[in-house]
């Protein structure tokens, strides 16, 4: 690969100190440096304070903040993986900056977004306009495993269909893309404020020093969003979290929010369904719930409308949801709105319920179900990324250029099995950022996931948690295949 | 607050007891391993697998009085069990992950502080064996273990508020410590069949496990009496470790819980029959005729029991008759 070093000779060239051996590349944005190598505006502090930071001390903070992770328990599991159950999200110190002026732009393309597609889940539940108006398939939409049929002409408050959403952004030479939305329980927001606690004990002068936006009032927020959701006629609802339990893997965050809004962490067997209510059991007595934010699936969170052989869930919760006798954010349903299928449509539903053109761009999506796409995508295996609909988190997906001819022969079979639950996409250009390696700092590839909240309005911390693909070259940045989190400064104007 | 969560916490008390009291009696074991004879360290292990009814694996406790090197090797053995075997659930290590896993299930009702003061010694001991602590001395293995479970429990003092949590984790500690120091009593007696006089060292250590030996001496005399250590172990309302302190805990934490709610008053009943027992129908211990003392002892054990058992259908496991409209 073409490697253009930073120049050494030029004026305010930022190779140097802990910065000596970085070598930016030009095939991707550098979110610290510009394409000749000196640090972009907003970045001037913190390179010059870090510059003449020892790596050994860099690495040592960066030990003693993921020993704490591990001491406090901040951890999460990997499915499918025997030993080490409980693993911590690896820490790069070196904080992500992020101007007023992006972070500008990335929050009104936020809102415009979740917006956009709340006002879709309340049509395809409802009226299903945009269906009838041949703007987004009508069997791409009912066909979706997603689509829940018992949602249909469901009242949600406000039409909140979608009341926490962490969006997945990455940055490519073109700019800022959506790359997933995450409309159904997006995890993560635990790390973004571990990561800044953790950061801010490291980096105390710098982080007073830049000025950072706070994000610590999330669980206030979070807990506000919720409550404006209750049942009418409930002034000072009890609101709970839903968690599946200590053995899902985002068990650490669920525990976390609970405590950050001080309200109980239930799982479904704390929960009973009485005369279309919700009450859970409590040492005195059964008490009445008035908002669940439900940190389980669809599938699971009712066996008696959904799936039968969930252990996880609550008989009849949904029936007591529909009668409107208790509120649930995410509404069930959601998951249609971020399949990846229908992902590819989400600048059309944009432009058609607001009028506007989509400020946030998507990643140019070939969906497999149209011959034309299909043919695309096989004849492009090589230089694509092929994600299969139903999955997340990096499961199940192929990363063409990385992999062998054997592999790319085997996984085409399965596409053209049923291509209808396959898309392909090029593979993405994401930015690099400094992180903390053997050599000092070294660019690695990051994203960001930024949350965002809705009921009566939409809310969101200017904060998001920024994942790094740890080794080097990498451009998988999911926790559950080696990825790692940063914490991102989002900086005041 | 959430049943679950209730449960949890009372739990984490009971399994931190459990563990501590493990802490202690091999904490005195090794003392004796030192510089007694083999038949009082026979004795000795013979008390301690009573107190906690178990038997060592691989069947009866050993039959090779007179020999240093078996003994040593059977205290390696018997050390393992009752601090790092997986299968047994009363071993020290399991009890700390137990309490450990509660809590982690429950993490959102306490502070970070108290998780952090349970997660490090299980993170610490998760990959110590036998082999590494008998190296070093192990007894002070056992002290640095059980002053780890005495940092939480005086975290916890200082820190918590006290509404139900509290005495959830409150009443699941004393009703394990109970229970335990009524077996543990039980067990000294059944050690030495009646009419013989036990080493008076047996009495010392026991008193040490109670943590009693500098009371007694203040109170009554540097001369063992086992009948006065007995009755002091059992009924004085001022010693920690006493029978009689832990049941004025668990009534203290009833009371407050309870709220008169008509399915906790029979928690509150079964407490408070087990210390008047004691303060009325407590016999003059006569080591002649020591069967009325054990049985007593026994009915308090037996009683620990059912109260847990209330304790759970009152607050954890009720039945749902009467769900209140709203």
């Amino acid at each position: 690969m073409n490697q253009g070093t930073v120049d050494e000779g030029r004026k305010g060239s930022g190779r140097c100190g802990l910065f000596a051996d970085y070598h930016t590349d030009p095939a991707f944005f550098d979110e610290m440096f510009d394409p000749d190598g000196v640090p972009r505006a907003h970045c001037t502090e913190l390179w010059s304070a870090l510059k003449d930071t020892a790596p050994g001390d860099m690495t040592q903070m960066q030990e003693r903040a993921e020993r704490s992770f591990l001491h406090e328990g901040i951890t999460f599991s990997v499915y499918g993986e025997e030993s080490a159950q409980e693993r911590i999200i690896p820490i790069d110190i070196i904080p992500r900056l992020v101007s007023a002026e992006d972070w500008d732009f990335l929050e009104r393309g936020l809102r415009q977004r979740l917006k956009a597609l709340n006002r879709f889940l309340s049509d395809i539940y409802g009226a299903g306009r945009i269906l009838a108006d041949g703007v987004v398939p009508v069997d791409l939409v009912r066909g979706c495993p997603q689509y829940r049929v018992e949602m249909r002409g469901v009242e949600v408050p406000f039409g909140t269909y979608v009341s926490v959403c962490g969006t997945d952004i990455v940055r490519t030479r073109d700019g800022f893309m959506v790359l997933e939305d995450n409309l159904r329980v997006p995890s993560g927001v635990s790390y973004m404020l571990a990561n800044r606690q953790a950061v801010k004990t490291s980096l105390r002068d710098l982080f007073r020093r830049h000025r950072v936006r706070s994000i610590e009032h999330y669980g206030a927020l979070l807990r506000q969003t919720l409550a404006e959701l209750a049942p009418p006629g409930v002034s000072n609802p009890t609101i709970v979290l839903l968690t599946p339990g200590v053995y899902n893997s985002a068990f650490y965050e669920h525990m976390f929010l609970a405590q950050e809004m001080g309200v109980e962490l239930v799982q479904g067997s704390d929960l009973l369904v009485h005369n279309g209510f919700v009450h859970m059991r409590t040492t005195d007595g059964p008490r009445r719930v008035d908002v669940i934010y439900r940190r389980i699936d669809d599938d699971f969170m009712d066996p008696l409308a959904f799936r039968p052989d969930s252990q996880l869930g609550t008989p009849g919760l949904f029936h007591a949801y529909r009668l409107g006798n208790v509120a649930m954010a995410n509404a069930p349903g959601t998951g249609v709105a971020d399949d990846k299928s229908v992902y590819a449509y989400v600048p059309d539903i944009v432009r058609y319920y607001l009028s506007e053109e989509p400020l946030l761009a998507n990643v140019e999506t070939h969906l497999c179900r149209d011959p034309k796409g299909l043919e695309y995508t096989l004849d492009n295996l090589d230089r694509l990324v092929v994600k299969m609909v139903g999955e997340s988190g990096g499961y199940g997906m192929l990363v063409g250029p990385h992999a062998t001819p054997a592999e790319r022969a085997a996984y085409a079979e399965e596409i053209r099995k049923d291509p209808a639950n396959f898309i392909s996409q090029p593979t993405l250009d994401l930015s690099c950022a400094p992180c903390l390696s053997d050599d000092g700092a070294a660019p690695r590839h990051v994203d960001l996931r930024p949350f965002v909240l809705h009921s009566r309005e939409t809310r969101l911390v200017p904060g998001a948690f920024c994942r790094v693909a740890l080794k080097p070259g990498s451009l998988v940045v999911n926790s559950s295949q080696g990825g790692g989190g940063k914490d991102l400064w989002v900086l005041s104007s | 607050m959430l049943s679950r969560s209730a449960q949890g916490l009372y739990w984490i008390g009971r399994y931190l007891e459990r563990a501590q009291h493990g802490c202690r009696l091999l904490t005195d074991q090794f003392e004796t391993l030192k510089d007694r004879s083999v038949e009082e360290i026979e004795l000795s292990w013979r008390r301690l697998y009573a107190a906690v009814h178990r038997v060592p694996l691989g069947g009866g406790l050993g039959s090779n009085l007179g020999d240093d090197q078996f003994m040593l090797a059977d205290a390696f053995t018997l050390a393992h069990d009752l601090t790092f075997e997986s299968n047994n659930p009363d071993a020290i290590r399991s009890c700390l992950g137990t309490a450990r896993e509660n809590a982690r299930q429950v993490r959102n009702t306490i502070n970070d502080e108290l998780w952090a003061c349970l997660n490090v010694p299980f993170l610490e001991m998760r990959d110590v064996g036998i082999e590494d602590i008998w190296k070093d001395r192990p007894g002070e293995f056992y002290l640095r273990t059980e002053k780890a479970i005495e940092t939480f429990s005086g975290i916890a003092d200082s820190t918590m508020y006290r509404d139900e949590r509290w005495h959830f984790l409150q009443l699941g500690r004393f009703v394990e410590r109970t229970q335990l120091l009524a077996a543990l009593i039980d067990a000294q007696l059944a050690s030495f069949p009646s009419g013989e006089q036990p080493y008076s060292s047996d009495w010392l250590s026991l008193l040490r496990i109670f943590g009693a030996r500098g009371a007694y001496g203040r109170l009554f005399s540097l001369e063992i009496r086992p009948a006065l250590v007995i009755d002091f172990l059992v009924t004085d309302p001022l010693l920690s470790r006493s029978v009689r302190f832990g049941l004025e805990m668990i009534l203290k934490a009833l009371d407050v819980i309870s709220g008169g709610r008509p399915l906790a008053v029979e928690a509150g009943r079964r407490a408070g029959r087990m210390a008047s027992s004691i303060d009325y129908d407590w016999p003059n211990y006569d080591l002649e005729d020591e069967d009325t003392t054990r049985t007593v002892l026994q009915e308090i054990r037996q009683s620990c029991l059912l109260l847990h058992h209330d304790i759970r259908a009152a607050y954890f496991d009720y039945e749902i008759e009467d769900i209140p409209r709203l």
